[in-house]
């Protein structure tokens, strides 16, 4: 069948993805640790379920890749000393070939490298003992000759396998015990044995002392699979001379053929119990009806919450049954959500399957030794926060290995193992995620880090020296200030880790570092389980609805600053219970057009990190439940900006954020104020 | 009565393509299961005439699972599905009980002529 038009195509492309993503992780457990046997059934199953697969749709550089991969897996595996670096090399070449090919499965032609790396696979497993051939050699223990009453008729068997035949030395097997079934197999030529690995087409000739009549035999093995012809007829009555020799009565010995003589590697360690292990069956859902389904679920959220506003101008009478109606509507319409929140949760280890591969080639480039931890890998999250977070996670990842370990020498010199220890960990703590990356490198410098942001105009000099050195640390998070003077190609110049904690906030989560001199740097995420659903209030500035976390916003209140020196204010301030608040305009922040006439208006008093600010709307609109959805490029980049939803009558809406506010205005810095400040904001 | 089939591989996209082949053939698919253990509880569960079995599966392989099977029920018929280079695991699992063996890629037809014979039609 064509492949590309095959209807499980996209089932073959996600199953292969994930086995060749477990590869990667596999592969480097193999260089670290000595490789246990059921570590190589992993990759052996992988590699081979993958050729499988791709087999049945045609697709013959996949099967070529896996095949020799998976050829020279089974040969290391059987040797037992260490590997070398460049088999391991080979193996991550042909995982990344493989990957490649799965991800442009329409390409037709050979390439080059395909053949070359097949090549090179074939190369290194020939220089390495072929563990079945060895088996095969190995002399079978000597087995007395199978014996038959000399009084029972002999037949000669020619048995005739189809050229097609894939597997004759298997299908000889079924031919000798559907023989033997019938009567005392005396002769066998060739063994199954010897024709594996061969090409169909065999023929087999076999001498069978029996009763049963030959046409019976002719018709029992003419009914096996892949047998052409069978020839069966009464043999001579002159046998060969052992057969004289053997003795007459004994029961008859079965013939035991080399593949039961000999031992085989165990395919899976049985010591565990296999119940225990086994994940509960799962059913396999595009990602995108399931947020499809969570669309869904919030448009019903909103058309409840229609429905309750209609309500309200009801009859009183009429309106308080409709309005219990609808709270048990409601109620069944948040389990729903809830539900398909929870049939979005993926586990952390689709982010950190690809991490051992990546800290093991910046090793490589970076000339240091890393050993990577990843711990709480069954962790999980939603899966919009998973996607969000890939990037922000391998930055830390770089960053860590680039700035914070340190090389070998500069670590033995400092008292420390030469490998130096990379840990990322997931762990829930009520209704959030930790994700931590911690190294035991250098430790951050806050020194330095004081000295680059007033270099930076970011802060001034006593705000730099009043801030203590925790707070200091969180310097690293301001655009432009990096801890190492030299850019290197791996993580640069400190870029993004600014990126790191937007995204970070922009899920809803926070970041924040935790650093030792000498000792190491930890950054730590806390995320919230799954995208959440925020409470709204709905503002208008011109003609658009934007929201604003109601658990940030203190209070709205109205205000004439006109009165006070006219439209176009840049920023002004507010008596906000007995306290002055600066107040900017959000149709300003944004460059906006503002609708709203000359005189009263509303403001929003919002407060974030004990700072307090307002910021002036055209007109409060309502309030709403939402499913806060993350922004997706190049919205995301937007600052003040935190996430979008869907309005009941499938409006987009655009949610602030209210931190992102805070620092486009210039009152809020991002800067955690030092304890000494605190107060004073 | 149609016969009925127990699928058993790890890759989801081989049991789909399986049972449409035999979906298509008028056979009942009984069950699936994607690894040896779940393959030997739905064997005894279900007792189908015909079971496939995937050789290289996690927890349990395919040979130890046909050798419970075949412990079970000596008369149950069960046709390995086995790739390219596997003759030896193969001929491991025909020593173990089972009835015979498809190798992959195959086309429906190989795998319906095989079947058919094996179950005697």
């Amino acid at each position: 069948m064509p492949a590309a038009s095959h209807k499980y195509l996209t089932l073959f492309v996600a199953e292969a993805a994930e086995h060749l993503a477990a590869l990667q992780s596999e592969l480097v457990r193999l260089e670290q640790e000595p490789p246990t046997a059921p570590l190589w059934d992993s990759i052996f199953r992988r590699m081979h379920s993958v050729k499988g697969s791709a087999g049945t749709l045609g697709f013959g550089r996949i099967v070529d890749i896996a095949h020799a991969a998976e050829n020279l897996i089974a040969r290391l595996k059987a040797k037992k000393d260490k590997l070398e670096r460049a088999e391991v090399d080979l193996l991550f070449a042909a995982t990344d070939a493989l990957v490649k090919e799965i991800v442009k499965l329409d390409k037709k032609e050979d390439d080059e490298e395909t053949i070359t790396l097949v090549d090179e696979l074939a190369k290194a497993a020939q220089a390495l003992p072929d563990p079945g051939a060895a088996a095969l050699r190995t002399p079978s223990p000597p087995q007395p000759p199978p014996v038959a009453d000399a009084s029972l008729p002999r037949l000669d068997v020619a048995v005739f396998l189809s050229k097609t035949c894939a597997a004759p030395g298997a299908r000889a097997l079924i031919v000798q015990r559907k023989l033997k079934a019938m009567g005392t197999l005396l002769e066998m030529e060739p063994l199954p044995a010897q024709l594996m690995q061969q090409k169909g087409g065999a023929r087999i000739s076999a001498l069978l002392a029996t009763l049963t009549a030959t046409d019976e035999v002719r018709a029992a093995i003419s009914a096996l699979p892949e047998v052409d012809e069978v020839d069966v007829r009464m043999a001579p009555a002159a046998r060969p001379p052992d057969e004289r020799r053997s003795p007459p009565t004994p029961p008859p010995a079965p013939i035991v053929s080399p593949a039961q003589a000999k031992v085989r590697p165990q395919l899976t360690p049985p010591a565990v119990e296999p119940d225990e292990l086994r994940p509960e069956s799962t059913v396999r859902v595009r990602a995108e009806a399931l947020d499809q389904l969570l669309d869904q679920a919030a448009e019903v959220m909103h058309g409840i919450a229609r429905l309750r506003e209609a309500a309200k101008r009801l009859p009183e009478s009429a309106a308080a049954r409709m309005e219990g109606d609808i709270d048990r509507l409601r109620r069944t319409a948040r389990e729903l959500h809830g539900r398909v929140m929870s049939a979005r949760l993926t586990p952390f280890s689709s982010l950190t399957e690809r991490l051992p591969r990546a800290v093991r080639d910046l090793a490589h480039r970076l000339g240091k030794q890393i050993e990577l931890d990843v711990q709480g890998t069954d962790v999980e999250l939603d899966r919009a926060v998973i996607e969000a977070l890939g990037d922000p996670l391998s930055h830390l990842v770089r960053n860590a290995a680039d700035h914070g370990l340190e090389d070998p020498d500069t670590r033995l010199r400092a008292g420390k193992a030469a490998r130096g220890k990379l840990t990322v960990s997931a762990r829930r703590e009520r209704d959030k995620v930790i994700v931590e990356v911690q190294d035991d490198g250098r430790g951050m410098d806050a020194a330095a880090l004081r000295r680059k942001a007033v270099k930076s105009a970011a802060l001034i000099a006593e705000q730099a020296e009043a801030l203590s050195d925790d707070a200091a640390y969180e310097l690293a998070f301001l655009p432009g200030v990096s801890t190492r003077d030299d850019a290197t190609d791996v993580s640069g110049r400190g870029v993004g880790l600014d990126a790191v904690q937007r995204k970070v906030e922009s899920l809803g989560g926070k970041a924040s570092i935790r650093s030792v001199a000498g000792k190491g740097t930890t950054f730590v995420l806390e995320l919230p389980l799954s995208v959440s659903m925020a409470n709204l209030l709905l503002v208008q500035v011109g003609a658009e609805l934007y929201g604003i976390p109601l658990h940030r916003v203190l209070l709205t209140t109205e205000y004439d600053l006109s009165a006070r020196g006219g439209e176009g204010f840049e920023a002004r301030s507010l008596v906000v219970m007995g306290q002055l608040v600066r107040a900017y305009g959000l149709a300003k922040m944004f460059g906006l057009p503002s609708l709203a006439p000359p005189g009263p208006r509303p403001f929003v008093v919002m407060e974030v990190d004990g700072i307090r600010f307002a910021v002036a709307v055209d007109r409060l609109v309502g309030q709403e439940e939402a499913v806060l959805k993350p922004l997706f490029p190049p919205l995301d980049r937007v600052r003040g900006l935190a996430g979008a939803t869907v309005l009941g009558n499938g409006r987009p809406l655009l949610v602030l954020d209210p931190r992102g506010l805070a620092e486009l205005s210039g009152i809020h810095n991002p800067v955690k104020p030092a304890p000494a400040t605190k107060g004073a904001a | 009565m149609p016969k009925r089939v127990l699928i058993v591989d790890d890759a989801l996209f081989m049991r789909n393509t399986l049972r449409d082949i035999f979906s298509s053939a008028g056979f009942t698919v009984a069950g699936e299961a994607d690894d040896g253990v779940q393959a030997v509880n739905l064997f005894r569960e279900l007792k189908p005439d015909l079971v496939t079995m995937d050789i290289v599966m996690p927890y349990k392989s395919g040979i130890d699972a046909t050798r419970e099977i075949v412990q079970f029920d000596p008369n149950a018929v069960v046709v390995m599905c086995s790739a390219l280079g596997q003759e030896s695991l193969v001929m491991e699992a025909i020593e173990a009980g089972a009835t015979d063996f498809i190798v992959k890629p195959f086309r429906g037809e190989d795998v319906l002529a095989v079947v058919k014979k094996v179950l005697g039609d």
